[in-house]
């Protein structure tokens, strides 16, 4: 590294200048008074056009950076259950439910309102779970997650989260990005675009997947949009490779590869030395940052030597794609410094078309898959005082309706509730989180939220709140204006911070 | 520095000298789109504020008076709000104040007169006078260079040039073989003469339509949940070989938006209507064809608007666009065009055109020999139709009114035994032949239509025999008039109860073949028949509802298909070129007037993306929009020089446009870039050098099977699968697996790779090659480390450095000779000694390395384990791949 450390930083500066004046020029005439224009705004650093990160100019593009004030997190693992999870078989207690059961539903929540796949007049579905109080706080927490009612005195519950997206796909997006269309950063992306990684050696955004499927929304949710790609997710998997291409070719060994490398840079040095092309600095430093994600990545990705006891608190099983280990692998690497863990989880879509989507089967088989993982990432992370520093969320992209589906107008094989956009439950915990909290209430069927309304938008205000930045403030020069994650809206969900 | 702030404080003290009239659409309307539009425009005009249209921007506001009065910026509200302390007052309320010389610009505009011009992309461009018309665009370049006081480069030299213009044109590094030719020849056309060569490749039309393909959101797979394959690979042959015979631009648009709508279209003309087919579309159950056929109808939309006009559309499909004189309507009118197509979001795919082979082909003149014989041209043309396309048909999913039955997974008829279902609307005026795909198992069903009720008259009762696999029959139906609902019951009482009678795919209401009762007829009909069930190739095509078909279009309140409002017929945005006179009111005209000589945007549009694939840097660096808030020109007037000659010298040849772009000084210069001008034009938008950028994703895979000597050179056909790792494909429903090619194939070139949309060819997306599922107007080029783990470890690339390193192994016993042969195989020219020694030093300790340890050199080979040669092989592989992951060689220089 202190080889090139020189003609790294050289690079860095030399792309973070041509990002600027790229932007710069976009609202201008071209021109060399426009790009001196250019260059001389982003010399006076964070007040210009060109730069509305604060100490973001002459630094490593994923070098740590200062929020707007301090954060109290850290990092983040967003802990994402594709599909969207039933909130009235989980935290939304809801008994007037259960005492309409397999009544009509009364044409008012009807009139006017379009589901993915209810049509005509369907039932009311009473809550498929059974539900006790826990903790000193009193929440409502259903038999579907017994191991995790000991963390009911963590979280905070956020009752009456709203979106506007009734298919997965525009509802995760929206969720992840900010907006249901293609073409945005991810929250993981915004994330490392203001605070860079604290360890360049792993990617500072990294996604896990589990359930078998990438989320229906495909790749594009951990895309970095119309930031610098440096910024988009890496998807480390748990079979082969962790990150595609990772390991050396088959007979040639790391010190090889090492001297490869050097001689591959040195002769690309003199490359810089001929035609002064800052990419051929770029591309020096990427080959250096290549070699030391080759040993970093591995090293974090293997589980085999945890101890046992943490193999029984989260239940994982190495060498197996599953939530569990993804949730080890989100403790270990926010431990190593690894900005922004994002996990999906995909199978929560119970519409009870077939029994493994039955709220009262498969449902209750993916609630076991997550029950320990969850508690013991909480624990894991309180007991080495990472909790304090890490923001967890948990939550999927939609609710699901108080009635029961019936596709087409048909009854069902199996008890399903369909997508619902009105009110649906996500807890987040730890960095600055209230403990044992509840926000929000819906009505008494857990149909519409009435009390602490919370936005898509306003989670992801919160979110950038806690990590120190300004929401509002946060923002990307793109296509002649300052976009940021939360759009036009975003409100900090202040109730809910300690 | 000192320079900028001298420049900035000029500018400004200039403006301060002078009542200077700025230009409006370059100058103005840039600050008005950047700070005042999105509360003053097309979406909000808060205050009863407008800057979208010159009307609004003078009219009355809220306050009672307006707010800019021309001719007099002191007494204009407008202009006091952006510079008053008051942070109440000022504007922008919310963001930063404009700049001193973004507040003189308008002042200046206002103290003008406050005159409103039209957006220069939306003015068809005009013939520019040049002094000489052989080096035009340098001409231009020269003008731009002299003005900014910056000095071009010096040419490049030779063999970079030759690999530069070969990788541009034909995507491929030069053949050995052209290089040394090329090198001995010193002729002053020596380059002119390789130009014109490598425009003749059969590589030239691979390497183009791998541009083309991301515009065209080409893909070997339906998209969404399921993403099952699609055959359509032979759309993809279509575009090469339209590159390669330089087939018009205009004809390319027309036949690949219209080519079913032209007199007697060729097969190739319909196979370009595909293009319109690579949406994607939806077999997730319970999932309506309805709303994906929509789905698809819009993406065909906005791709239409955005690969030939460069303008965004897909925002107009819920409000007016807030920055472009694009209105909501205007979206729904081209939907209009674009609406009355056959496709329905079919598990099948309908339509399809039939390519039958030759024998086939014989059946289906014989019986179009007959229909011509007997009977008219309405008739021969309806019988041509159905044997090329199957159309036109009715689908399973058309049904409704179901009782003890379904449509099956959303797909298929499923009715069970007493059970019934309605087929709506059907015109059955001449219709006395009924054809339907069906398919059954157990003997004993009957299917019986009746007319309008479950009760109503009894059309006709068919025994259903039992098939193997599907089976299309034809039954006679009584003669019958006017339009009627078709009742369908189903019987068989031997079956179980929750077993269908049979699956049914579609329907047809045909008329009789005519000649009947001549003699031979009743083969003729067997033929028919015959040719109707048999399954040759098919490719997803377009073709135009029948007129008892037709589709009405209507507007969808705030995009939402489900809200439907007025209906509107086909038309085109006002703001752009009149409809062509004359011209059909169907896609046929919608491509005649994006290609004709008044639409501003088509030739400018297409000028503008061949030149970035060339210089790195679009002329309008936004491909993608050439609105009002895409970038500005570096270029205008060579943009609008090159646009005219496209479409009025070239013909819109693309070949001879692309000569005059490599053929010009400003593309042969040397890339040699100075701290001077990486300080005045770090993005080369002047051209005082030439391009450097790093290759694209398909390039960078071509170019190292080409110098590693595995490169397979064979055209066309169906997709392959190269090398990929395990568990990338994750489509749990289809139980479609990834099948490594082999012969040979997986050796083919990028453009040949299997595009599966949920899961792109990893290597290819990190080279930001397009996952395909929409239109993409620019790649844009990336730098990661991810990259590097390709190129260095990546299967396929190990495999070719092997290759090139056997080549490199046979040229000399000296290890020095062999690295000096790769370097030049690989870049064209000799070695600087520097570079050779780094390289040696790599090989001595490569060798050591595998002198100790023979059987490593033998796993990087995969050779056996008593080859003797192996560690200096092995040593050899190390460097060619260092070699194959330089700078230089990855970059176009």
């Amino acid at each position: 590294m202190s080889r090139y450390k020189k003609l790294i930083d050289e690079a860095n500066k030399e792309h973070l200048r041509s990002i600027t004046r790229r932007h710069f020029l976009m609202d201008c005439v071209t021109g060399l008074g426009a790009a001196a224009l250019g260059s001389f705004l982003a010399g006076c650093g964070s007040s210009g056009a060109g730069s509305a990160i604060p100490n973001a100019v002459a630094a490593d593009p994923m070098a740590p950076k200062a929020p707007h004030f301090p954060g109290k997190a850290k990092s983040v693992i967003y802990l994402h259950m594709a599909g969207a999870p039933s909130q009235l078989e989980l935290f939304d207690y809801k008994p007037a439910l259960q005492r309409l059961h397999n009544q009509l539903c009364p044409p008012s929540l009807l009139e006017g309102k379009k589901f993915a796949f209810i049509r005509g007049v369907p039932k009311m579905l009473g809550p498929q779970a059974v539900f006790k109080q826990h903790g000193a706080s009193g929440a409502w927490i259903s038999d579907h997650l017994p191991h995790f009612t000991a963390m009911a005195d963590e979280v905070s519950f956020l009752k009456a989260v709203q979106t506007d997206q009734f298919n997965h796909g525009p509802a995760q997006l929206l969720m992840q990005t900010g907006s249901a269309r293609l073409g945005r950063p991810s929250i993981g992306s915004w994330v490392t675009y203001g605070l860079g990684t604290e360890n360049s050696n792993l990617p500072g955004f990294v996604v896990l997947t589990s359930g078998g499927k990438t989320p229906d929304a495909g790749k594009s949710i951990w895309g970095s949009g119309f930031l610098p790609s440096v910024y988009q997710g890496v998807q480390c998997r748990t079979k082969g490779d962790p990150v595609l291409f990772l390991s050396d070719p088959e007979g040639m060994d790391r010190d090889l590869r090492k001297a490869s490398i050097d001689a591959i840079n040195r002769i690309n040095e003199e490359e810089y030395t001929a035609y002064g092309d800052p990419e051929t600095l770029a591309r020096i430093s990427q080959y250096e940052l290549a070699y030391k994600m080759q040993i970093a990545v591995p090293e974090v990705m293997n589980i085999q030597n945890e101890p046992d006891y943490i193999h029984e608190m989260y239940g994982t099983q190495p060498g197996k794609e599953s939530f569990a280990n993804n949730c080890l692998l989100a403790r270990k690497l926010v431990e190593k410094g690894v900005r922004f863990v994002q996990l999906y989880d995909w199978g929560w879509d119970s519409h009870g078309t077939d029994e493994n989507l039955a709220i009262d089967y498969g449902f209750r088989n993916k609630c076991r898959e997550i029950d320990r993982p969850i508690t013991a990432l909480l624990q894991d992370l309180k007991q080495r005082g990472l909790l304090d520093e890490t923001l967890v969320v948990w939550g999927g992209e939609f609710g699901r309706t108080p009635m029961q589906e019936n596709r087409d107008g048909k009854e069902m094989p199996f008890l399903g509730r369909d997508h619902h956009v009105e009110a649906f439950t996500i807890w987040m915990a730890g960095a600055g989180i209230k403990k044992g909290f509840t926000w929000g209430e819906t009505d008494e069927i857990g149909y519409a939220a009435v009390k602490g309304k919370v936005a898509i938008n306003d989670i992801h205000a919160t979110i950038l709140q806690q990590l120190g930045f300004d929401h509002e403030k946060l923002t990307y020069q793109f296509q002649g204006r300052p976009f940021r994650l939360t759009d036009t809206g975003g409100k900090v969900i202040t109730p809910i911070l300690a | 520095m000192n320079l900028c702030i001298a420049l900035v404080a000029g500018n400004i003290i200039a403006a301060c000298n002078s009542t200077r009239k700025p230009d409006f659409s370059t100058e103005v309307k840039p600050i008005l789109n950047k700070h005042c539009i999105s509360c003053h425009g097309g979406v909000k005009q808060s205050g009863g504020f407008s800057v979208l249209f010159r009307e609004e921007a003078l009219g009355v506001t809220k306050s009672g008076k307006p707010a800019i009065i021309p001719g007099h910026p002191e007494r204009s509200e407008f202009i006091r709000r952006l510079t008053c302390k008051d942070p109440k007052e000022r504007m922008p309320q919310k963001g930063e104040p404009l700049t001193q010389q973004e507040i003189q610009i308008l002042t200046d505009w206002v103290k003008s007169g406050a005159e409103w011009g039209e957006h220069w992309a939306y003015v068809p461009p005009k013939a520019a006078p040049v002094p000489d018309q052989d080096h035009a665009i340098d001409y231009f370049i020269n003008e731009k260079l002299e003005a900014e006081g910056l000095k071009a480069a010096a040419p490049a030299d030779k063999m970079t040039l030759l690999r530069r213009v070969s990788l541009d044109l034909t995507g491929l590094p030069p053949t050995p073989e052209m290089a040394k030719q090329f090198a001995a020849d010193n002729s002053p056309k020596a380059y002119e003469q390789i130009v014109d060569k490598l425009l003749q490749s059969p590589q030239f039309g691979e390497r183009w339509a791998s541009m083309w393909l991301d515009l065209a959101r080409y893909s070997d797979s339906k998209g969404y949940e399921r993403d099952n394959g699609r055959q359509i690979w032979r759309y993809r042959d279509w575009v090469i070989d339209a590159f390669n015979r330089d087939l018009p631009y205009d004809s390319f648009a027309i036949e690949q938006l219209a080519g079913d709508l032209l007199p007697n279209p060729t097969q190739a003309q319909l196979i370009a209507t595909a293009f319109n087919r690579n949406t994607m579309s939806n077999d997730e159950g319970g999932t309506q064809d309805e709303e994906f056929r929509t789905a698809a109808v819009m993406d065909r939309v906005s791709t239409t608007m955005d690969v030939f006009q460069g303008v965004t559309i897909a925002c107009v499909q819920c409000h007016s666009h807030p920055y472009d004189p694009f209105r909501f309507e205007d979206y729904y009118k081209l939907l209009a065009f674009l609406n009355n197509t056959r496709d329905e979001d079919t598990h099948m795919e309908h339509p399809k055109l039939r390519l039958y082979d030759s024998v086939s082909n014989e059946q289906v003149k014989h019986i179009t020999n007959w229909v011509s014989a007997n009977g008219n041209a309405t008739q021969q043309q309806d019988v041509k139709e159905f044997l090329t396309v199957l159309e036109p048909k009715r689908h399973a999913h058309d049904c409704d009114q179901y009782i003890n039955g379904a449509l099956a997974d959303t797909k298929y008829l499923g009715i069970r035994s007493g059970g019934s279902c309605r087929l709506p609307k059907q015109e059955l005026t001449g219709k006395t032949r009924f054809l339907m795909n069906y398919w059954s198992g157990k003997p004993g069903g009957v299917m019986e239509i009746r007319l309008d009720s479950l009760s109503g008259k009894t059309l006709v009762t068919h025994q259903l025999a039992v098939t193997k696999g599907r089976l299309a029959i034809n039954i006679p139906i009584p003669a019958t008039t006017g339009v009627h609902d078709l009742y369908f019951i189903f019987r068989n009482p031997a079956l179980p109860k929750e077993a269908s009678v049979c699956g049914v795919e579609w329907f047809a209401f045909r008329e009789e073949l005519p000649g009947k009762g001549a003699p031979g007829y009743d083969n003729i009909a067997a033929k028919f028949m015959e040719v109707v069930n048999m399954q040759p190739e098919e490719v997803p095509v377009m073709v135009e509802n029948p007129p008892s078909m037709y589709r009405p279009t209507h507007i969808f309140e705030r995009g939402n298909w489900m809200v439907t409002g007025a209906e509107v017929k086909p038309d085109v945005p006002h703001s752009l070129n009149p409809f062509p006179a004359n011209a059909p009111r169907n896609r046929l005209g919608l491509a005649l007037w994006l290609t004709s000589d008044q639409n501003p945007l088509t030739a400018r549009v297409m000028v503008n993306r061949l030149w970035e694939q060339l210089f790195g840097i679009g002329i309008v660096e936004t491909l993608e929009d050439f609105g009002t808030q895409g970038f500005t020109p570096s270029h205008p007037k060579l943009l609008d020089y090159l646009a005219y000659n496209f479409m009025h010298r070239y013909k819109w040849h693309i070949k001879p446009l692309l000569r005059e772009m490599v053929l010009s000084a400003a593309y042969q210069r040397s890339s040699v870039n100075t701290p001077e001008l990486q300080e005045k034009d770090p993005a080369n938008r002047l051209l005082a050098r030439g391009p450097h950028f790093r290759l694209t994703a398909e390039t960078v895979r071509d170019q190292a099977l080409s110098v590693s000597g595995l490169l397979n050179a064979n055209m066309h056909g169906p997709s392959i699968m190269p090398y990929q790792p395990e568990n990338i494909w994750q489509s749990v429903w289809s139980g479609e697996y990834w099948k490594k090619a082999e012969d040979g194939n997986q050796y083919r070139r990028a453009v040949y790779v299997y595009q599966k949309r949920t899961s792109p060819y990893p290597s290819m997306v990190t080279f930001d090659g397009s996952s395909r599922e929409v239109c993409l107007q620019r790649r844009i080029r990336t730098n990661t480390p991810l990259q590097a783990l390709v190129t260095l470890n990546d299967p396929v690339y190990v495999e070719t450095a092997v290759a090139l390193a056997k080549q490199m192994h046979t040229q000399s016993k000296d290890p020095a000779a062999c690295i000096r042969w790769g370097y030049e195989r690989a870049m064209f020219k000799p070695i600087p000694e520097t570079k050779l020694k780094v390289l040696l030093t790599l090989y001595n300790k490569a060798l050591n390395t595998y002198r100790d340890n023979p059987a490593a050199a033998c796993k990087l080979l995969q050779c056996s384990a008593d080859t003797p040669e192996a560690p200096s092989a092995a040593a050899l592989a190390t460097v060619a791949n260092a070699l194959m992951n330089l700078d230089e060689f990855l970059t176009k220089s």
